[in-house]
């Protein structure tokens, strides 16, 4: 009777299984075992590995082989995800345009674009921010002001954005802009642009998060010059093309498994004589994690077969980050005795990232509001 | 949900709307058997849906009685529908049969001992409304299956905080030949198991129900001149509600593909889930429905008070994590991920 808390049960296809083996070998061969793994994508970036992950033909999986592409279904997608994420792999570099900007292009693009970011995507050489929120946006993205204005050949853009995860060091940010003024209906006049961030015009400044790291910034634009070639999709659908991307945003692995890190070095610390406490401990994060994961297989299969589940998908973002808050919250109060400082930090630097979590990608509250609609309440 | 599955429901949905009304599940609670409910069920073959033929089972996939055991709880179906399933699959595995009767199952501490006379005590949901109880009983080291005819026992009647039965029977009786069959040894933790599954389903359907009717009040309660259900502070509680749910329905289809093989762990994964759904849960649909949910007036009740009894029997969200707990550290630390993997 209410829309989008159907979660039929889905398993993965034998072809996508079989993908697991390869990147589980690929990940031990290739992370540094002096670096600390973290399962939250935005915790680590290193543009190395990002480009190994290329060459061996893990980024832009699902796309078509033309673009240099593997061609290989969504699902195939999931799995390599969830690996990567749960070897804790630092995925900063690659991970917005191998999960947004590429499927965008794709969708929206022009052919010439295709060809010209896509295989590079691929290779591990092009990076990509994404330019949503501003100083005075955040939830109410209808609100943004950063604004261009139509001249010969292009466009001229002024304004900023806000929490660009790794703009500092990525090279071209996907933005979302006014190119009308804001109109009665709040939702329209708004286009993406590929940015340049190396333009003339462009000046990214770093932001320290909690665990005094500038994974994040401001980037304000003075009069930057954008090509018409450069802008995504139809000016004036902004809105609805970033829309049509929540149900891939807010259903995937990195919705849940940010804190994952902290479960096995929790299960590494209580190996050898666990007490029943702490065998329960893990029991009970074992079986949420399990069952989030279905809810976000589940998910995937829906989008495999051309469905937009919305709903669905703010309802496992909702659920899979509270799950992520609640891991080191638990874990800390778990009695281990002499704690290793590997253990220490992993959990440290998860309750640093934490408050994250709820605010990425839509807010609690904003998930909530997407839930109770599907309920018919708003 | 396939076809039949869908036929099932949409009969089932028909029947319990008009048979288990919230004055059936009270008459229940006072004392009197929904006897018409049950023969309706029984007539149409839904109380033995997934039951072999060759067992006097209607011959359908296991699947269909638990669809309609879950569905059941939706309306607060005051009858052995999950037991006597749960019984009709044990003497199943045994080649018995099963007739128009009413079963359950009993838990505790039984014995047969050297002469074939059976002792012993322990708990049987519905137990007064039974022919037959089904039990499995420790013969030296070896496993008994007891179907016994409740005549043979006796019966002390006792109440769980939802007002269903669960009495407390006691054996002391040689029976007749065929009431004790040599069984698998691990028959009591397969009867357990079962158990644990149905009641995970049925505490997954009460708690949509529980939604449902939390929604539904919310759009027609008026407070400060509107429906509460406008206020975001009850919309981001029915959200949260509403996730439990989803999780619950999800874990609870894992529990359906986990019961032909009995997976302990995919079981135990839904049971503990589930409650702890169910306390986040029941919390919040009593919270919105306010003073009036706190009344045996109003519905709501029939759902919650079998929730807060289900999760509590067969091994509480704590029991089944430290068995859930020790399967996923089996290989260590670093194997953690791969058993998470391994659950389809």
């Amino acid at each position: 009777m209410f829309q989008g808390l159907t979660f039929e049960p889905f398993s993965l296809p034998e072809e996508a299984e079989a993908i697991r083996g390869e990147i589980r070998q690929f990940l031990a061969d290739t992370l540094d075992p002096n670096e600390l793994p973290n399962s939250d994508f935005n915790a680590g970036d290193n543009a190395a590995f990002s480009k190994k992950l290329g060459e061996a033909g893990f980024l832009g999986m699902t796309w078509p082989e033309e673009y240099g592409g593997g061609g290989k279904s969504f699902l195939e997608r999931y799995v390599v995800t969830e690996e990567i994420l749960a070897a804790g792999a630092p995925v900063g570099c690659h991970w917005i345009a191998d999960r947004q900007s590429g499927p965008l292009m794709l969708k929206f693009g022009t052919e010439e674009q295709r060809q010209h970011f896509l295989p590079k995507i691929i290779s591990g050489d092009y990076f990509f921010s994404i330019g949503m929120s501003e100083p005075d946006t955040g939830s109410d993205l209808a609100s943004i002001r950063t604004s261009a204005t139509k001249v010969d050949g292009g466009w001229l853009l002024n304004g900023s954005k806000i929490w660009t995860s790794y703009a500092h060091t990525n090279h071209f940010m996907v933005t979302l802009v006014r190119t009308e003024p804001p109109s009665e209906n709040r939702h329209a006049g708004m286009s993406q642009f590929v940015v340049d961030l190396h333009a003339e015009g462009v000046k990214v400044t770093g932001i320290r998060n909690l665990s005094n790291e500038e994974d994040f910034n401001q980037v304000f634009f003075d009069d930057v010059f954008i090509p018409d070639n450069m802008v995504v999709g139809e000016p004036g659908n902004g809105w609805e093309q970033v829309i049509s991307e929540l149900g891939y945003e807010r259903s995937g692995p990195e919705r849940f498994l940010s804190a994952f890190r902290v479960i096995v070095e929790y299960a590494r610390e209580i190996e050898g004589n666990p007490t029943d406490e702490q065998l329960a401990l893990l029991g009970r994060l074992a079986a949420h994690l399990v069952t989030l994961r279905r809810m976000s297989i589940s998910v995937a299969g829906m989008l495999e077969g051309g469905k937009l589940p919305i709903t669905e998908a703010a309802l496992i973002k909702d659920l899979g980050n509270t799950y992520e808050r609640m891991v080191p919250e638990l874990v800390r109060l778990a009695s281990i005795e002499k704690p290793s400082r590997r253990f220490i930090d992993t959990l440290n630097e998860c309750v640093l990232h934490a408050p994250s979590f709820t605010l990425r990608g839509g807010t609690r509250e904003i998930l909530k509001g997407v839930i109770a609609r599907g309920l018919g309440l708003r | 949900m396939n076809e039949q599955q869908q036929l099932i429901k949409d009969t089932l949905d028909r029947m319990l709307t008009d048979l288990c009304t919230p004055e059936v599940v009270d008459k229940t609670e006072a004392g009197t058997f929904a006897k018409d409910l049950w023969n309706a069920l029984a007539e149409t073959g839904l109380t033995v849906a997934g039951l072999p033929e060759g067992s006097g089972g209607a011959g359908g996939e296991l699947e269909d009685s638990l669809l309609v055991i879950r569905e059941s709880a939706r309306y607060a179906a005051p009858i052995p529908l999950a037991e006597h399933f749960v019984a009709g699959m044990m003497i199943a595995m045994q080649d018995g049969k099963v007739g128009h009767e009413i079963l359950t199952v009993a838990t505790g501490d039984f014995q047969v001992d050297a002469s074939g006379k059976v002792t012993g005590s322990g708990e049987a949901p519905f137990g007064r409304w039974a022919d037959r109880i089904v039990f499995v009983a420790d013969a030296s080291g070896t496993a008994k299956l007891c179907v016994m005819p409740t005549s043979d026992l006796s019966i002390e009647e006792a109440m769980s905080i939802a007002g269903e039965p669960r009495d407390i029977i006691t054996v002391d009786v040689t029976p007749d030949g065929n009431a004790v069959m040599t069984t698998d040894d691990d028959s009591g933790d397969k009867l357990k198991l079962m158990m644990v599954a149905v009641r995970a389903l049925q505490m997954s359907g009460a708690l949509e129900s529980a939604l449902e009717l939390s929604v539904q009040y919310a759009m027609e309660r008026n407070q400060f001149g509107k429906p509460i259900s406008k206020f975001q502070a009850i919309q981001q509680q029915l959200a949260n509600l509403a996730g439990e749910v989803a999780a619950s329905t999800m874990a609870g289809h894992a529990v359906t593909a986990a019961f032909r093989d009995l997976d302990a762990v995919d079981i135990a994964i839904g049971k503990t889930r589930i409650g702890e759904a169910v306390s986040l849960g029941t919390d919040i649909a009593h919270q919105v429905h306010g003073a009036m949910g706190y009344t045996l007036e109003h519905t709501l009740n029939h759902r919650t008070r079998r929730l807060w009894n289900w999760r509590d029997e067969y091994g509480t969200e704590r029991e089944w994590q430290v068995m859930i707990g020790q399967a996923f550290l089996k290989g260590g630390a670093d194997t953690v991920w791969q058993a998470i993997t391994e659950r389809r």
